[in-house]
């Protein structure tokens, strides 16, 4: 349950079209905050540019709303500077894996600690619908007008590798599930990275036969697989299907964090 | 507790009528005063949060108000002797 008055109600309705997913991410992790029990007094949203950085602003606690991918690095400062308070980073996928790729695997590196939630809508949904790192194969955006060629970046495994303490992956649709990965991240010291898949009706269904929200919401569903099913798949040696993406807990471990408060 | 739309808010994406497990939000046919088909409540007393959150002292399924994007989903205390529709099903 959110609690409302973490809403800046004078700030909403949001700027978010309709049916856009990164409203039910922040209900998702203002949910987390709630279980959590932070006060507003020492919780930080740090966020970049971008649809998903638009998030803080409608959250009434502090926050900073940074330049284009190094939401990060401000969060690292944040942290190194008051190891007390409790840091959420909003980004989104142009923010996180384009322009701010070194900012994230050298945080994850580091393992600081904090939660970063990433709004993965696969396109750059602010400036028109340009294909970003992670528009799959074949997708149709304004730069790629006859297909995506390059293969997308999977954000939750590069995390994985880079270092990070916990990293789960989840869709928009799978609201309870989210807020437990949320706060099973904020529980985990170090950098915990969810990596929440969200539909862009606007931008990057209307150029891919998605066009309605429930479509979008359905392609999201019926694409994710549990990480379970994936390692059952590939122990039995048995494809798996095409465009379907692992959703579920990728990892958690307890390497040395940087920053939490002794 | 009984279950209101904000309509303020709702800008119409229809999520609710998708994930509601009880059939109760449907897709609405007018144009509010904002310009947008706000979905309506069919028989909002069936909601399992409506009747039992007190009971329960907790939130029960509330997948509405989670993935309600724009915030507009959520439940408010009614007022005493608040006139009731009441439907008699033979």
């Amino acid at each position: 349950m959110i609690a409302p008055d973490w809403f800046r109600d004078d700030r909403l309705p949001h700027i978010y079209c309709t049916g856009c997913g990164n409203g039910t991410i922040i209900n998702c992790t203002l949910a987390g905050v709630e279980e959590m029990g932070w006060k507003r007094n020492e919780t930080v949203f740090v966020s970049g540019i971008g649809c998903s950085s638009r998030a803080p602003g409608y959250i009434l606690t502090d926050s900073l709303h940074t330049t284009h991918g190094r939401a990060l690095a401000f969060a690292t400062g944040v942290k190194m500077a008051r190891p007390d308070l409790h840091v959420v980073v909003f980004t989104g996928d142009g923010d996180l894996a384009a322009i701010g790729g070194n900012h994230f695997i050298h945080a994850c590196r580091r393992n600081v600690d904090m939660t970063v939630v990433c709004m993965n809508n696969h396109i750059y949904g602010m400036t028109g619908g340009q294909g970003s790192p992670t528009t799959p194969p074949g997708a149709i955006s304004t730069t790629t007008p006859y297909g995506m060629s390059e293969p997308a970046f999977d954000l939750a495994e590069l995390a994985v590798a880079a270092g990070a303490n916990y990293v789960a992956r989840w869709t928009s649709y799978h609201v309870k599930e989210l807020t437990k990965a949320v706060v099973a991240g904020m529980q985990t010291p170090g950098l915990a990275f969810i990596e929440a898949r969200t539909q862009c009706p606007t931008n990057y269904g209307r150029h891919n036969k998605l066009r309605s929200v429930p479509a979008m919401i359905e392609h999201l569903r019926s694409h994710a697989m549990l990480v379970q099913k994936r390692d059952r798949l590939v122990a039995e040696g048995k494809p798996i299907p095409e465009g379907t993406f692992t959703v579920g807990e990728l990892v958690r471990r307890s390497r040395p964090a940087m920053g939490v408060q002794r | 507790m009984k279950l209101v739309i904000d309509e303020s808010r709702c800008k119409g994406c229809n999520l609710c009528v998708l994930v509601c497990p009880y059939g109760i939000f449907r897709e609405g046919t007018e144009l509010n005063s904002r310009g947008i088909v706000a979905p309506v409540l069919d028989r909002p007393e069936r909601c399992t949060n409506c009747r039992l959150q007190a009971l329960y002292g907790r939130m029960l399924c509330g997948v509405c108000h989670m993935i309600c994007p724009d915030q507009a989903i959520s439940w408010v205390e009614e007022k005493p002797f608040e006139p009731h529709k009441v439907e008699v099903e033979f």
